[in-house]
């Protein structure tokens, strides 16, 4: 593909100050170190902080835009005053953000702009600009089984983007506003390809295409069982999704009684509560119907509409469940028993 | 007329109750709407009828039978207080014993003294409408359910997975720090408090509704436990829950 805007090279040393540049712009938010083992996108307040070589972030970037929870309006309890929480544009470069992710928001942007517009998530949307950075495919990314371009070097939608090589970074411009966030830093121009994508190690076998064909028939399957007997309920899937988007709301009462909150907080479907309705009637109290349900919210409910696939192939799922359950093993054997159907 | 409240202590540490003494500023503001009547660990006072009882510990001897039926006749809302009121508590580990034996260990010689019963929740022996979990129980669930019954509003109890709200706060995960956790089969509602402090859950709130044990042993059996260890550290504070 022909570049229209020329390829930079930046050396490890040269990142730091990069990032000063960009704070002196607008927020910069990116990944840092959370706990031993983990990372967590936050705002840069000490620019060597960040860490640009990550596997994943516990949460998306999602939280920016869709927090975990929120005050949707305050009331006094005599029903006669209420006061919308104040929604303001996120208006923060994005840096260190792959390529999933940048595909996770996309899709979220379709469900709130479909049917009726969600003001505060399109609210919190504004302003955001998105660097990405290429990654190495762990045990759990499968994002080339399940995206049109999933590598982890694929760098559009991005306003600029950095793909690793040995001693430092190629940064590619892919918009305008990303050339203006390195107008004042100069960089030399490298001359040469960008490196070639790093392969995954995780595969849904056939890809999207067979993925969407077996979810045409693939709701009496045994295999949906024989996974939730592992699963013990918990959610984690859910909440760490970055294409998740369910949430409850809940009334909270201040002391005096005469006033309070209306709380909006995620939720998820493998949750047995979620299904609750009143009078106590839990619709889908099986464990292996909830998760027939989360994915086929990722593969079939919206993706018939868009064409697209709603699981963006992060791993977070399969990476964080408690009961060791990978997203990957339960479809290629949801695709491996109805091929035994088929054959038989 | 202001809702007479009482509060009662059973088979227990007090911590609960001492816990709730330290928010005074809530508590202040709750006294715009409450009248306390009983409260023996911070007043003297005494009262025959009840709009809400909160009662703390276990029943563990044939006292604390009697006095819960007779403060259940004369309350209209009974709320059961902290993992004992509740669950049984660690109270509730003496019951794998013989109760003589454990009489036995704890008072001597003068065994008989004390009859003991095997430490049993609350809702063994009574009807109890609300619950507020933890051990020590947690605040914001007692201060919750307090301003729904005042608003007259059914509280809305907690059945999700510590879990949840440990990813609402986007911490690391206990098992990815190397440790066990309970927090997958506990019930949440405290804030996953003890994992943002960097702690594992010890399954303090007692387990969610039609908890999978059977899925829960063998996580932590996974990560290490045999199946007899991963047994004692869910009945820590479950030993009367039924599913175990
Ligand atoms: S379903 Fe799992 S792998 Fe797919 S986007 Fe959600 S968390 Fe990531
Ligand atoms: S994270 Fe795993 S154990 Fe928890 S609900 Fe999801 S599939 Fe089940």
């Amino acid at each position: 593909m022909k570049q229209i805007f020329p390829l930079t090279f930046m050396t490890h040393n040269d990142i730091p100050h990069w990032i000063s540049h960009l704070q002196k712009i607008e927020n910069v938010i990116a990944p840092h170190k959370n706990g031993i083992n983990s990372f967590s996108f936050g705002k840069v307040s000490d620019p060597k902080c960040v860490i640009l070589n990550y596997d994943r972030t516990l949460s998306s970037i999602k939280k920016y835009f869709l927090p975990p929870k929120e005050t949707l309006f305050s009331f006094s309890t005599d029903g006669k005053e209420t006061t919308s929480s104040k929604v303001e544009p996120i208006n923060a470069i994005f840096l260190g953000v792959h390529n999933y992710d940048l595909e996770a928001v996309f899709r979220l942007d379709h469900n709130f702009l479909s049917g009726h517009a969600e003001s505060q998530y399109l609210t919190r949307r504004q302003g955001a600009l998105f660097i990405g950075v290429s990654y190495t495919p762990d045990e759990w990314h499968f994002s080339n089984s399940v995206l049109k371009d999933g590598e982890p070097n694929h760098s559009g939608g991005f306003d600029l983007f950095l793909h690793e090589i040995e001693d430092g970074y190629l940064l590619e411009t892919l918009t305008e506003s990303g050339q203006n966030l390195m107008k004042g830093f100069p960089l030399p121009e490298f001359d040469g390809d960008i490196p070639k994508q790093q392969s995954f190690n995780a595969h849904i076998d056939g890809g999207f295409e067979k993925v969407t064909d077996v979810f045409s028939r693939a709701w009496d399957s045994p295999v949906w069982e024989s996974y939730a007997e592992k699963c013990v309920g918990c959610g984690t899937c859910n909440l760490v999704c970055p294409t998740c988007f369910c949430f409850n709301v809940e009334d909270e009462v201040d002391l005096d009684l005469k006033t309070g909150n209306r709380i909006r907080t995620q939720d998820g479907c493998m949750l047995r509560s979620f299904s609750e309705v009143a009078g106590g009637e839990i619709f889908r109290n099986q464990k292996a119907a909830r998760m027939r349900h989360r994915l086929y919210r990722k593969f079939k409910y919206i993706s018939q509409e868009t064409g697209e696939s709603w699981c963006v192939g992060c791993g977070r799922c399969s990476a964080y469940c408690t009961a060791g359950i990978s997203i990957v093993d339960i479809v290629n054997d949801l695709i491996h028993d109805s091929n035994r159907e088929i054959g038989a | 007329m202001k809702p007479k409240v009482a509060v009662f202590d059973f088979t227990g540490c007090e911590g609960c109750e001492l816990n709730k003494l330290n928010f005074e500023d809530e508590l202040l503001a709750l006294l715009e709407h409450i009248d306390i009547v009983e409260w023996r660990e911070a007043m003297d006072d005494k009262s025959d009828h009840y709009t809400i009882a909160i009662v703390e510990g276990s029943i563990s001897t044939p006292d604390c039978v009697e006095r819960i039926h007779d403060i259940r006749n004369r309350s209209e809302i009974l709320i059961a207080l902290g993992a004992c009121a509740v669950q049984g508590g660690m109270n509730a580990m003496k019951n794998q014993y013989p109760l003589e034996q454990v009489r036995e260990e704890v008072y001597g010689c003068h065994k008989d003294l004390f009859p003991t019963l095997p430490a049993l929740p609350l809702s063994r022996y009574v009807r109890v409408d609300y619950e507020v979990r933890g051990c020590p129980m947690t605040k914001n669930e007692f201060l919750k359910i307090l301003t729904s019954i005042l608003m007259g509003k059914k509280p809305i109890k907690p059945t999700h997975a510590v879990c949840v709200e440990c990813k609402l706060n986007e911490n690391e995960c206990v098992y990815d720090k190397g440790m066990v956790c309970l927090g997958p089969i506990t019930r949440g509602g405290c804030d996953s408090l003890c994992t943002n402090f960097g702690q594992y859950c010890t399954g303090c709130r007692g387990l969610v509704d039609e908890p999978d044990v059977e899925a829960m042993l063998a996580i932590l059996n996974r990560h290490g436990l045999s199946i007899v260890e991963a047994k004692k550290r869910l009945e820590l504070f479950n030993y009367e829950n039924q599913a175990l």
